[in-house]
Formats: C-alpha cells, sequence, structure tokens
C-alpha cells in the first residue's frame, strides 16, 4: 500500500511537494550515493589481491577448508566449499579473526543443505581440484580463482575478474595529526580503500544519519558464464525478464523498500529482494544464490545483453573481424555479512530450479479457493459495502472466492482490532460469507500503534519485543497509525507472541475461513531513510538492522504462518499475501507486485516481473488486476483480467482514491468481458490446483518463460509477452490498448498448438498472426498434453468441489497425448497423510488410461467424469468402450466434428478417482 | 457439427417431478409456460434448432444444447436457467449453476434435490409460506405507502400549478416594472453625467495638491517600517555583532511553527530566507517581512497579511507569499490528529472558485463597493480641503446626482434579478406534475458519525463536521439523471468543491416514495462521489397498474 500522500508532518519542511504520478526518485539512494556501492564499483578488473594458501588445506567429510589471504592488507579469510547432495557447491568465505562476529543468514533456507562426500582429485602448487559426482570445481590459488564444470563443460568462474572484496571489521583509528613536513613515525596499519571513503565510518543521506559504528564491512565477487548468453532472476524489479547490462546505469539494486509509485524499466530496489540469478545459454543453464540478507547491489555485464559495444561486438565476433563477446558477468556486492553462494551447475533450466528448490524450498500446495478470484480494494468499507459487493457477484453471476479488507477495518490502524462502527457484527459477516462457500482476507502489518490501552503496544514495551534504536530506545516511526513501532520477528519470543495474536479467541470477528495479508513488510516507515528503517537499529542478538534488512518481511512472515497453523491446530493450510519477500518466503506466502498503475504498460511489466519472481523460486506471483493506482477505462480493465486469470495469484485491487471498480462498474459488454475472463480462470482451476502440486514436488516453476522449457531455442530468450503455464498452456495475452491482433510465437520445432477457445489446432513452430477481438484470450494448449478442467461454473471453488471433471487432450503429430490430475480436499493437511488422488493419463489413439500414481493414496471424491474432448484427431473411431471397476464395460457415446479434427466423449460417468481404460474400435 | 448417437446405456436420471398443486408432469426446473416444449413422448430438440436428442438426455446431467435448453434442472449447462415454483411465494428464475451447489436459493427447496449437507449443515427446508407472508405484508404496507404518499403528491402539484400561475402574473407586473425602471435610469445617468463634468472641472486646481500629500503618507509608512524593524533587529540580536544568526532565532519561542517547543534549526533558517545569518539590511528587507505575521500572531497582534496595508515585500515576491502560505497550511495541519491529516489536508487546497451560481451576484456586490470605495476615498481626500462655495456646491450636486442615479441603477437591478429568478424557476424542470417544486427553498439533513450533510433540493448539497469547521460543497443543482422511463427517480448535483488531488465533488440523489420528506442514509460509495437516498411524497407517482403491481403468486 500506498497512499498519495503518507506523511503529514514528514511533509512540513516541504513547502511544496508535488504529487504528479511517478516515483520520487531523490528517496533512493544511487549507487554513487551508497557508500559500500561506490567502493566497489571502483574497484579494477584484474588486480586481485586475494591468494590460496593451498598448504593450509583441510578436508572434512563433505567440504574442504583453506585460508585466503589479501596480501595487500595481510588479513586471512577461512574459505570453505561444500559439496551439496544435488552434485553442486557451496561457497563460503568468512573472515578468519574477526574482531566482531559477521552475520549469517538465518531463516532463508528450508534447513541445512543436505551434502555428499567431496573427493580432491589432484593437488598441484597452483591448484587444487574436487569433484562431485560428475560436476568438478578447480581452485586457483594465485591469483585466486575458482573454475566450476558440470562434466567438462566450464559453467562458471568465480573471481574471474578479480573483484573479490571482503571489507574485514576494524578498530576505528583516530588518524593522528601528522605535522606538516613531518613523515609518519609508525608505519601505517594495514589499510584498504575502504578506509579512505568518506563514508566507511559514517554515512548521511538526506536528513538521515547512519551511524555505522562498526566501519566499512562490505563483501563483493564476480561470476562469470562463458556459456551464458543471458542472466534472469534477482527479482524485484520493474524491468525486462532478460537482465540488462549495467554497463551505463546503476546496478540492480536488492534492498527491501516501498517506493511510491514505482517506476518500469530500471534496476532500482522494489518491496522484495530474492538474490538467486539463472545464467542461460543454448549450451548450458547455471545459478547464483548470494546468501546475504543486507543491502545489495548487482551489475550484469557481457554475454548477449543489450547495450551497443556487446551488441557491435557481438555482431563483429560473427562476421569474422573481431573478438568473441565477453562472457556474461554477474557481480555481487552486499553492505555486511559474509560471502555465502550457492552455485547451481545446471546444466539445464529445470535442474537449477529443482536443486535451488532443495536448498529454499517450495511453496506448500495452497488452499484451493486462494486459486480463484480475489476481490479486493482499499478499501470496503463497512459490513454493508462488503454484503452489497458479495451480492453484486451473484447477481452478475460472476464467480469469487475472496473478498479482502485494507487497513480501514481496524480500529484506528490498531491490527488485531475492528473498527465497530463499521464492522459491529464482523463474526457474523464472516459467516454470512463461509455460507456462500467464500473467505475473506484481512491485513495486518508489522508497524504496532504506539497508543496507551493498545494491548499489543503495551505488550511489547513491557516486554521488549520492539526494534531497538541506535541508543538501546523503543526504535520509532511513523506509519499508517501515526508513530508506531515495529516488532522485531528476529526474537522468537516475539513470533510465539504474534503467532498467538492471530487465535480465534483472540482477534475476535476471524473465523477458520478470514486469512492474512502481510503487507508494509520491508519494512516500510514513512519517515525513514528511502522509507525504511534506519540501519543502525538493532535486533534480537545484536544484529544491525544493516545485516538482517531484507529478511524483515519474512520473520514477519513466518510468525504469521506459525499463527494461522496453530489457529486450526495445525489442520488447515494457511493463505497468506506478503509484498517483502526473501529467499524462503515462499514456503509461506503468496507474493503480488505491489502497488502498480492502471497503465498498459505496468500491465505488460507485470509477465516479466512474475516471471522473474517465478524463476526466483515463488510460484505464487500475481500483479494488482486493474492497476492499483489511476483509474483504468473499460478496455485496460477487461484485458487487465484477461491476463489476471492466468497468472498464478489472481486479485483485483485498487487505491482509495480510484472509481469503484468492481467487475460490473462499467458498462454491460465490460461485465460480460470480465465474466468470461474469470470463468476462465475457474474453468481452469483442476490445472492450476495440479500444477501447484507439482511444484510442491518438484519444485519446479508454474509459471515459465518460454526459453525455459525451450532452452535450446535462441530466439526465445528475450521473449517476455508471452509465458507458459507448466508444459501445458502458453498464453500471450493482449497488453496493448487498440490491438485487433497479437502476433504470438510458437515455440517447438515439432509442436502443435491448439486453441483453447476454438478447440482445433492453430500452429505448428513459427510466428503467427492470431485475431484478438475483445472476448479473445490467446491460450494455446500444446499438443502432447492432457488438462483437467470443471466446465460448470459454479459461485466460488468450494461449491464446485463434487462437480464433474473434463480432460482437455491436445495430441501431438505422433497422435500421443498425456496429463495428469490431482485432488484433495483443497484445505487441510490430510493430503500429507495419503488423503489424495494422483491419476496420470495416457493417450495413444487405439486406448486411454487413467493410472493412480500412489495407490497407497485415496480421497473419497464424489466427482465423475463428465466428458473426455480429443483435439487433433484424424479419424471418428468407430466404436468407444470404457471399463473400470464400478462401472464394469460400457459402450459410450460421443461426437466427432471431421472439420476441427474434435472428438468429444460423452459422459463416460466414471468416478474420477478411479483407474479405468478406454478403448477406440 | 455432425453428430452421431449411438446407444445410450447410462441411465437415466430421476427427471421428473410432481409439482405440488397441480397435475402437471414437467421436468425439473421448467416453468409451466415452458412445459409443452418438453413432451416426454418426443425427442427433444434445442431451442435453437441447433440438435435433436432424445428425451432421455434431457436434464440426463450432461449438457448437449449449445443454448443450454436440455438442463434446467441440472447443473450441467453453463447459461440455463433453473425454475423455481416457489408455491405460496413468488416464482423464481435462477441460473441452473446454482443447482444442487449447497445453498438453499428456492424457497421451495426444490434447487437442491442431491440429498447432501448444504453449506451451513442440514437440508434444505421450504419456507415459502412465511417468506411468501411477509412479503405480502410488506408489499401491502408500500403500496398504503405509496397510496398515501401519491395524495400528498397530488396536493404538491397543485401547489405547484397554483405558485406557477402567481409566478407569471407577478412576471408580466415586473416587466412593466423594469421598463419604468430603466427610463428613470438613464434620466438619472444623464443627470449625474452632466453634474460631474462641472465638478470635474472646479475640481482640477486642488487635484495637484492631493497628490504632494499622498507621497509625504507613503514615505512616513515606509519609514514606520523600517524603524520597526530595526527595532526588532536590536531585540534579536542578542549577542549585538549586529548580525542575526540562527542560534538567536532558535531562543524565539515566537518561531516555533509547528509547536513542538522548540524551535529547530531548519524553522530558523526559514526566517532568515535561508541564510546562515543576516545583516541589518537583509533583515529589514527580507526577513522581518516573512516573520512580522508569526511574530504578530504569537503575540496576539496578529493581522492576516492579507488585511495589512501596504505589506509591500510581501506582495512583491511570490515565493516568499508562497512559502508563508505554505506554512500556514502546515500550521492548520499541525494541530490535527495525524491519521485524519491526509483527510484535513484538503481543507487549504480546496478550489477557491465558488462555482459559477454565485458569480453574477458577487460581481454585482464587487462593484457597489467599488463604487463606495471610491465615494469614501473622494470625501476623506477632500475633506481636509477647503473649497470655495462654488466648486464646494458643484461637488454636492455631483454627490446627490450620482446618489440618486444608484438608487435607480439598484432599482433596476433589483427588478431584473427578481424577473431572473423567476425566469429560471419557471424554467426548471420540477417533475412531470411540478410536484418537486416545493422542495425548492426546503433543506434536509442527515448526520452520521463525522458529518451533517444537507440537501437544499434543487440548490446544492453541502457537508459540514461535526466538530466544527465550514460546510464542503458536495454540488449543486445539476439535472434529473433518472432512468430514461424513470427520468424523476435520481437527481444529480455537480460541480462541488474540488478534492484534494482528484476531481470536483458530485452528489446523487436517489429518490424514493416516502410520506414525509425525509433524507435517509448518505454514502461515499467512490472517492468525492456521494450518494444521498431521499424519501419524499414527490417521487410516490402511482401508474395506475402499481397497486396490482404488488404481488402475484403462481399458482
Amino acid at each position: 500500500m500506498r497512499k498519495l500522500c503518507y506523511i503529514p508532518v514528514v511533509a512540513i519542511w516541504i513547502a511544496i511537494f508535488s504529487v504528479v504520478g511517478g516515483v520520487d526518485r531523490n528517496n533512493f539512494k544511487t549507487c554513487d550515493q551508497s557508500s559500500f556501492c561506490r567502493r566497489y564499483r571502483a574497484m579494477k578488473k584484474g588486480e586481485s589481491p586475494y591468494q590460496l594458501l593451498l598448504n593450509t588445506l583441510k578436508e572434512g567429510e563433505s567440504d574442504l577448508q583453506v585460508s585466503l589471504i589479501n596480501i595487500k592488507n595481510v588479513v586471512h579469510f577461512n574459505l570453505k566449499l561444500t559439496a551439496l547432495e544435488n552434485f553442486d557447491f557451496r561457497l563460503e568465505i568468512d573472515e578468519a579473526q574477526p574482531i566482531k562476529q559477521r552475520y549469517r543468514v538465518d531463516y532463508a533456507l528450508k534447513g541445512e543443505p543436505a551434502t555428499r562426500k567431496l573427493v580432491v582429485t589432484e593437488r598441484t602448487s597452483e591448484s587444487i581440484t574436487v569433484t562431485n559426482g560428475h560436476n568438478k570445481a578447480v581452485l586457483h590459488a594465485s591469483p585466486f580463482k575458482i573454475d566450476l564444470y558440470n562434466g567438462k563443460t566450464l559453467m562458471m568462474s568465480l573471481n574471474a575478474q578479480g573483484l573479490l572484496k571482503f571489507e574485514h571489521y576494524r578498530q576505528k583509528t583516530e588518524k593522528p595529526a601528522v605535522p606538516e613536513g613531518e613523515e609518519a613515525v609508525e608505519p601505517p596499519a594495514p589499510v584498504d580503500e575502504a578506509e579512505a571513503d568518506i563514508g566507511a565510518w559514517e554515512e548521511n543521506y538526506k536528513s538521515h544519519h547512519d551511524a555505522k559504528p562498526h566501519g566499512p564491512s562490505a563483501v563483493g565477487l564476480d561470476f562469470s558464464f562463458p556459456n551464458a548468453d543471458y542472466a534472469y532472476g534477482i527479482p524485484e524489479h520493474a524491468d525486462s525478464l532478460a537482465l540488462k547490462a549495467t554497463t551505463a546505469t546503476d546496478p540492480y539494486r536488492l534492498y527491501n523498500l516501498d517506493v511510491f509509485e514505482y517506476e518500469l524499466n530500471n534496476g532500482m530496489a522494489l518491496y522484495g529482494s530474492i538474490p538467486f540469478l539463472i545464467a542461460h545459454g543454448v549450451e548450458a543453464t547455471a545459478g547464483v544464490l548470494w546468501l546475504n540478507a543486507a543491502e545489495t547491489w548487482v551489475d550484469i555485464e557481457g554475454g548477449a545483453h543489450k547495450g551497443s559495444n556487446v551488441v557491435s561486438s557481438i555482431v563483429n565476433f560473427v562476421s569474422g573481424s573481431g573478438t568473441p563477446p565477453p562472457p556474461l558477468e554477474a557481480r555481487f556486492v552486499s553492505e555486511s555479512g559474509m560471502i555465502d553462494a550457492f552455485l547451481f551447475l545446471g546444466p539445464n533450466p529445470e535442474t537449477v530450479s529443482k536443486n535451488y528448490a532443495e536448498i529454499s524450498g517450495v511453496t506448500p500446495l495452497p488452499p484451493l479457493f486462494s486459486l480463484g478470484y480475489h476481490q479486493c480494494r482499499w478499501n470496503y468499507n463497512d459490513e454493508d459495502d462488503v454484503k452489497s459487493v458479495d451480492a453484486g457477484f451473484d447477481q452478475h453471476d460472476i464467480p469469487y472466492d475472496v473478498i479482502w479488507l485494507d487497513i480501514e477495518y481496524t480500529e484506528g490502524k490498531k491490527y488485531f482490532t475492528w473498527d465497530k462502527i463499521k464492522f459491529p457484527h464482523a463474526d457474523d459477516m464472516m459467516k454470512n460469507l463461509s455460507l456462500k462457500g467464500h473467505h475473506m482476507v484481512v491485513i495486518i502489518d508489522p508497524h504496532i500503534k504506539r497508543e496507551g490501552g493498545y494491548y499489543v503496544h503495551e505488550d511489547a514495551t513491557s516486554n521488549g519485543l520492539y526494534v531497538k534504536n541506535k541508543d538501546g530506545n523503543d526504535y520509532e516511526g511513523w506509519c499508517w497509525p501515526g508513530s508506531s513501532s515495529y516488532l522485531d520477528f528476529f526474537n522468537p519470543v516475539v513470533r510465539d507472541y504474534y503467532a498467538s495474536k492471530y487465535s480465534l479467541d483472540n482477534f475476535w470477528g476471524t473465523t477458520l475461513d478470514t486469512h492474512i495479508w502481510n503487507d508494509m513488510n520491508e519494512p516500510s516507515v514513512f519517515n525513514g531513510p528511502e522509507v525504511t528503517m534506519p540501519k543502525d537499529c538493532v535486533h534480537y542478538g545484536g544484529w544491525e538492522h544493516r545485516d538482517v534488512h531484507n529478511l524483515y518481511g519474512l520473520t514477519h512472515i513466518m510468525s504469521t504462518f506459525d499463527g494461522l497453523l496453530k489457529r486450526s491446530q495445525g489442520k488447515l493450510r494457511p493463505f497468506i499475501l506478503t509484498r517483502s519477500v526473501f529467499i524462503g518466503s515462499q514456503r509461506y506466502a503468496a507474493v503480488w507486485t505491489g502497488d502498480n498503475m492502471a497503465e498498459w504498460e505496468h500491465l505488460q511489466a507485470s509477465i516479466p516481473m512474475c516471471l522473474s519472481i517465478s524463476l526466483a523460486g515463488m510460484p505464487f506471483c500475481g500483479a494488482d488486476i486493474g492497476g492499483f493506482f489511476k483509474n483504468p477505462d473499460s478496455e485496460l480493465f477487461y484485458r487487465w483480467y484477461q491476463i489476471g486469470a492466468f497468472l498464478p495469484f489472481m486479485r483485483a485491487h485498487s487505491h482509495i482514491d480510484t472509481k469503484r471498480r468492481e467487475p460490473w462498474a462499467y458498462d454491460p459488454e465490460t461485465t460480460s468481458l470480465v465474466r468470461s475472463a474469470v470463468r476462465r480462470r475457474y474453468e481452469y482451476l483442476p490445472l492450476w490446483y495440479t500444477l501447484f502440486r507439482h511444484h510442491e514436488v518438484d519444485g519446479l516453476p508454474i509459471m515459465r518463460p518460454i526459453w525455459y522449457n525451450y532452452p535450446k531455442d535462441k530466439s526465445a530468450f528475450t521473449i517476455e509477452d508471452e509465458f507458459m503455464l507448466g508444459k501445458e498452456l502458453l498464453v500471450h495475452p493482449v497488453t496493448k490498448s487498440g490491438l485487433t491482433e497479437v502476433s504470438v510465437y510458437f515455440p517447438g520445432e515439432k509442436d502443435l498448438w491448439y486453441d483453447i477457445d476454438e478447440l482445433e489446432l492453430f500452429s505448428g513452430h513459427g510466428t503467427k498472426t492470431v485475431q484478438t477481438p475483445k472476448e479473445k484470450i490467446p491460450v494455446y494448449q500444446r499438443g502432447g498434453t492432457i488438462i483437467p478442467k470443471k466446465m460448470r461454473i459454479r459461485r466460488s471453488s468450494a461449491l464446485a468441489k463434487d462437480d464433474p471433471y473434463t480432460l482437455q487432450i491436445a495430441l501431438n503429430a505422433d497422435g500421443l497425448a498425456s496429463g495428469s490430475l490431482y485432488l484433495d480436499d483443497g484445505e487441510t493437511y490430510e493430503y500429507q497423510k495419503g488423503q489424495y488422488v494422483s491419476l496420470v493419463y495416457h493417450y495413444d489413439g487405439t486406448t486411454m488410461v487413467s493410472q493412480l500414481v500412489d495407490k497407497e493414496a485415496s480421497f473419497a471424491s464424489k466427482s465423475w467424469l463428465e466428458r473426455i474432448i480429443v483435439m487433433g484427431v484424424r479419424k471418428a473411431p468407430g466404436r468407444i468402450v470404457l471399463k473400470s471397476q464400478s462401472v464394469g464395460e460400457q459402450e459410450i457415446e460421443f461426437a466427432f466434428n471431421p472439420n476441427k479434427h474434435l472428438l468429444v466423449i460423452r459422459k463416460p460417468a466414471v468416478p474420477i478417482a478411479e483407474e479405468w481404460k478406454l478403448f477406440f474400435h | 457439427m455432425q453428430t452421431r448417437h449411438l446407444f445410450i446405456t447410462l441411465s437415466c436420471l430421476v427427471s421428473l417431478q410432481r409439482a405440488s398443486s397441480v397435475e402437471i408432469l414437467r421436468p425439473r426446473g421448467v416453468s409451466v409456460t415452458k412445459t409443452s416444449l418438453y413432451d416426454p413422448e418426443k425427442n427433444f430438440t434445442c431451442f435453437d434448432g441447433s440438435l435433436t436428442i432424445p428425451f432421455v438426455q434431457v436434464n440426463d446431467d450432461f449438457c448437449d444444447c449449445p443454448d443450454s435448453s436440455d438442463e434446467p434442472g441440472t447443473a450441467a449447462c453453463p447459461n440455463g436457467l433453473f425454475h423455481c415454483t416457489n408455491a405460496g411465494h413468488q416464482p423464481m428464475d435462477l441460473p441452473s449453476s446454482r443447482v444442487n451447489d449447497g445453498i438453499c436459493d428456492c424457497c421451495d427447496a426444490t434447487d437442491e434435490f442431491d440429498g447432501q449437507e448444504k453449506l451451513g449443515g442440514g437440508h434444505c427446508t421450504n419456507t415459502c409460506q412465511e417468506m411468501g407472508r411477509a412479503a405480502r405484508e410488506l408489499a401491502q404496507r408500500l403500496a398504503e405507502m405509496q397510496k398515501r404518499g401519491a395524495e400528498v403528491r397530488k396536493e404538491m402539484a397543485r401547489k405547484a400549478a397554483e405558485l406557477k400561475a402567481g409566478k407569471s402574473s407577478r412576471l408580466g407586473q415586473l416587466r412593466k416594472d423594469q421598463e419604468e425602471a430603466e427610463a428613470l435610469k438613464a434620466e438619472k445617468e444623464a443627470i449625474k453625467k452632466q453634474a460631474e463634468e462641472l465638478e470635474t472641472a472646479a475640481l482640477a486646481v486642488y487635484r495637484e495638491a492631493e497628490e504632494l500629500e499622498k507621497e509625504r503618507r507613503a514615505q512616513l509608512s515606509k519609514e514606520e517600517n523600517e524603524k520597526e524593524a530595526k527595532s526588532m533587529f536590536e531585540l534579536f540580536d542578542a549577542d549585538k555583532d549586529g548580525r542575526i544568526s540562527i542560534p538567536e532565532l532558535m531562543t524565539k519561542q515566537e518561531f516555533d511553527q509547528n509547536r513542538d517547543g522548540q524551535v529547530t534549526n531548519e524553522e530558523a533558517r526559514f526566517f532568515l530566507n535561508q541564510n546562515e545569518e543576516v545583516g541589518e539590511e537583509a533583515f529589514i528587507t527580507e526577513c522581518w517581512p516573512r516573520m512580522k505575521p508569526f511574530y504578530m500572531m504569537s503575540t496576539g497582534k496578529y493581522i492576516p497579511p492579507g488585511e495589512e496595508p501596504n505589506t509591500n515585500e510581501e506582495t512583491e515576491d511570490p515565493e516568499n507569499f508562497e512559502a508563508a502560505q505554505d506554512d500556514d497550511n502546515n500550521l492548520a495541519e499541525q494541530t490535527e490528529e495525524p491519521v485524519d491529516a491526509v483527510e484535513t489536508e484538503e481543507n487549504p487546497e480546496e478550489d477557491v472558485d465558488d462555482g459559477e451560481h454565485e458569480d453574477e451576484e458577487e460581481g454585482d456586490q464587487d462593484k457597489e463597493e467599488e463604487d463606495s470605495d471610491h465615494e469614501k476615498e473622494g470625501e476623506k481626500s477632500f475633506s481636509e480641503v477647503q473649497y470655495d462655495a462654488e466648486t464646494q456646491r458643484l461637488i454636492d450636486d455631483a454627490a446627490n446626482a450620482r446618489h440618486e442615479f444608484e438608487e435607480a441603477d439598484r432599482a433596476l437591478r433589483d427588478v431584473e434579478r427578481e424577473i431572473r429568478q423567476i425566469e429560471e424557476s419557471l424554467d426548471k424542470d420540477y417533475g412531470i406534475d411540478g410536484e418537486f417544486a416545493a422542495l425548492e427553498g426546503e433543506c434536509f439533513e442527515y448526520t452520521d458519525r463525522e458529518y451533517t450533510y444537507k440537501l437544499c433540493p434543487f440548490d446544492q448539497v453541502t457537508q459540514r463536521p461535526k466538530n466544527g469547521g465550514g460546510d464542503t460543497r458536495l454540488g449543486t443543482w445539476g439535472h434529473w439523471a433518472g432512468s430514461e422511463s424513470d427520468r424523476y427517480s435520481n437527481m444529480m448535483y455537480t460541480n462541488g468543491q474540488s478534492c484534494w488531488n482528484g476531481p470536483q465533488r458530485s452528489t446523487k440523489v436517489e429518490l424514493s416514495c416516502g410520506t414525509e420528506n425525509l433524507l435517509k442514509a448518505v454514502s461515499e460509495p467512490n472517492r468525492c462521489e456521494y450518494k444521498f437516498e431521499f424519501e419524499t411524497p414527490a417521487a410516490c407517482h402511482i401508474s395506475e397498474d402499481a397497486s396490482s403491481k404488488g404481488i402475484h403468486d403462481e399458482l
């Protein structure tokens, strides 16, 4: 969230505050204004002062440790290389004898990463070679460098550019005044360039002072990817999917910030930070996880990136007149912490994702309702408003699952309370929603109003639950409630306390059908430096905010997740939406792209933004439908619903100053277009649910760039106006005004693509134009797949629980297809005890089978199979016979359309959870 | 589409039901009027004619017809309609997607026949009798109210007609008056012109002396100002170094603009025109003019800048002026609760232009004021001068002539104003029978938690905070905004005061029949777009069949 003007008090001295659209860049630092970023960028390539002392090598069961020295200032470091279970490596570098412990990131990983045996295969005076399965690492002593291979392919090199940087903690020395003309008597202590920087021991930004009591402490390292063309990931930025070269711009910044009216097409920091990067080329895919929670900047250079010098060098190279283009390079620098990097050696996108998910975790299967349509607004004003919006959906026959309440439902922005005048019967309101299978999500932010008598504030004050300022007092900032303090979720006691606030006993008005929106958790502090908390604030364990900033939101949602889990005695799956994310946030929450704008460019940006977030391990992503700020016109509005229906998280949201825009707020035609889009969402809900289950099992993204499924297709590397859902659907939404046609790229040399509206073959490989009248959402099913659908549209997903399924089959060039269906109760954890049904389907033209994947598992579903649609059938079958245990052997009716090559099998009527076989005679 | 049906092996769901009171067999979900379209003896043809299917496939829980007509009694088709008879209450057509979805939609419970437990637990029961009774009672009450209201309305219309007739005849009289007044004004104008010419000629000799006197006064006032500034300079210059610095100002509580108990560096710097320190000259020309209003205010002698005579520097330098203005606003904001600050910020920014309806009148007043100013000035500056008797006589004559002319002019304008008002009112659309005319001139209030809202029909809509503060105009009378068939069901009041960084406020008034005029509810469904619900007998227009419209049962 969002407000046109935050800051009543802060604005006092800004005599003229302009509220023209767009971010106020002056509120946010450039690299040059961030002293460690400035220092890092000033380093010169090829002058690395670091060397390995190979004789110090210690071999462990799964790791090796060796000393690393900075020969310029003779500071020693410990380097540790660990062999991970999936054949990847982890590199850790820390000070050998630190005067103060360096922060080691907590919470982000799923657990302690599993390891394998590390084998030292070769030792010379210059290098050590180790292997982990088919992967290999060569550590060069001087200059220090690590080369990592998958088989014989060099996947990445570390410090190949010599830009390793490790600013050790030091005592602040008051420089003795040296009298003019005299030499200093003492030999100068070992120094580095950090010492000379004016921002080394304190920094000022605007009116904010950062005390920096521990001085310079940055860590940085360069990663080269000789086989990669493009880098992807490191969200969250409102930028292109393929990262741009940053040679002429600031680096990409990772520092969780509440950016008011963010700008598109640049690498400015946004609400979330996931320092995971995928480097991809035709031959190889690799990944780097930079495990650091401090402010981080990432420079990208080389590869096939845009930028005149690089392009021209590629052109020259191709035409034979120049040197090969420089390798793709990514340079990470963080303000504090240690170097801790996971090095994923691929060699393909799926291996990288899967292994990354092994480390950082997956999104557990969400409750089914959360995959439905969410209706939100800042704000639904009172109970009557909620009631009339709910009634509006019924009246206009549009399904929805969740209605949301933004901050105004609280009493004076005191979370866990209700405005009793607007919501005197919140409990009844909640129950009435439940009676129609609907859910509610209410907002709970991490800032706490400093008001006497507010129990959370009083508890937090008396028990010391707040983050402290540098002087050890409760830190006070300004947020929605006015003067606020911030709970220190790094303290387990705070997390437990906060979790207990969600109990139904404590939080009157909520029920088990009430779920939670955790917003403003960067944290947002209206009067803080860059609208967040000062870096010299102090958290539990004595860690500075500087060390842990990007983790704050994660610890917040961890506590909420725990609270929701406990509220149902661990029975029900929580749904949480968070704005701030870090590595691991996917284990607890869905994310949205924050406060976007009702503009076509923002609609376009929602695809690359969610794709980047997906690649970084968070599949449950969406953008505010309609755009948060400003008023969309009817065309933008319905087109936004059309794309929203095919993004993992589907929520409409709007700013308090905008006009009302429930689906029926425009003309009847618009309402009808929105209705179709929302119905499309519900029609494909079984596919969404199945895809989320697949993600939980295999860790792969749900929403994928085209290149992800077609890694060798160079022409797909920069496509960001279309995407795939799993391997089944290709989506190319209309994201520009007035378009009567769009040009869709269909990948896969042998692949066939079927139009899901027409239910017929549309295209093979290549680019094809498709007409896009108002109602058209260009979505194509890949030949060879089978998709489960529900064609009966109810008022909410819960009401369709027992409805029959339709299987939609698209045949590949060989006339084959396969697919799967997952179902369970949609809300509990019983599936983890085997209460589910997982089926695979195979179709080969003469038979079709339904087989249980796990015969031990079972779920008593009342659903049955209503129809089977087969697209791409050349010849009508003579007759079709179904065989199953409950039905026996029966002949089944069908209809065949020879023009469309479409076979519709009527009412097999077999229970969905059963195995069966169809015979085509 | 070419369809081939093979033999059917599926057991047909029970798809025929017995209507409770009348012995007609019809498929589930079909209304009596459509029964003939579903003949169990024949194959069924989709209503759109696209397909013919065996009758067993009607209501067999599979959608065959593209137009959804084969499954009126199941949820199988996407756009089907399920008919419930609801004997004892009103019949209903509901989307067939609501059949067997776990929610009891029909009061006769026929939409939920799958025997499954419903969402709130239990099963659906037939509640049509109670609901029907309640609905009939309600309808009856409404009908009675409608009837009573309609009588009042008739009376309102009659009065409106009377009023209109009165106004028309008054208009005739006024037109005559207007002619007379115009003639009188012309006559007086000629006299005035002549007298003033004589006066001007006589006064020319005195004019020069008057100019000199003016200059002398201006000089005097400038010196006074400087003297005051100098003395303040000495007062503030605590260390007597001939410079006023930020620390020196920070000790003066008068400059604590935000009343936080201390004068901050920024606050002091503002008054030093962003300098670290200033000398006397700069203080006099740049700083004191900026300080003076605040200083005066805190010492209880505040005179708002606009009313101060000759505060020249401030108006000369627009930036200074603006900054000072902004600070005024900020001072105002500060005293508000922070939570409400965003809301209240609107006020200072509000549109100064008060809409068009008052412009004319204001213009008139301005003119009058101007005239009288002129007069006063004349009197004042000449009173000190001794004129010779002849000149004095000419002056008096001219003054008399002016006075008489103004009297005549005012009389004419009064007549014209009244004509305009009557014409406007005769032009206004007060409904089919003029029944809304009686509402003009009256105002109706509604008070909620924070505001009192006031609706003055055909004039304007305002809102006033309960805890004090001025009116905010939510719109002035715009037009009727009902649907084509019911034009007088909604009023639009537009061009209200602008919202901060937002649109102009506007108000839609929804009218409904009531026996008395009553503003029933106010809400703000969109930011700055208000909705008023207003009950009035004027909205009780009875169409002849309205009484029979209330309710009728099927069966």
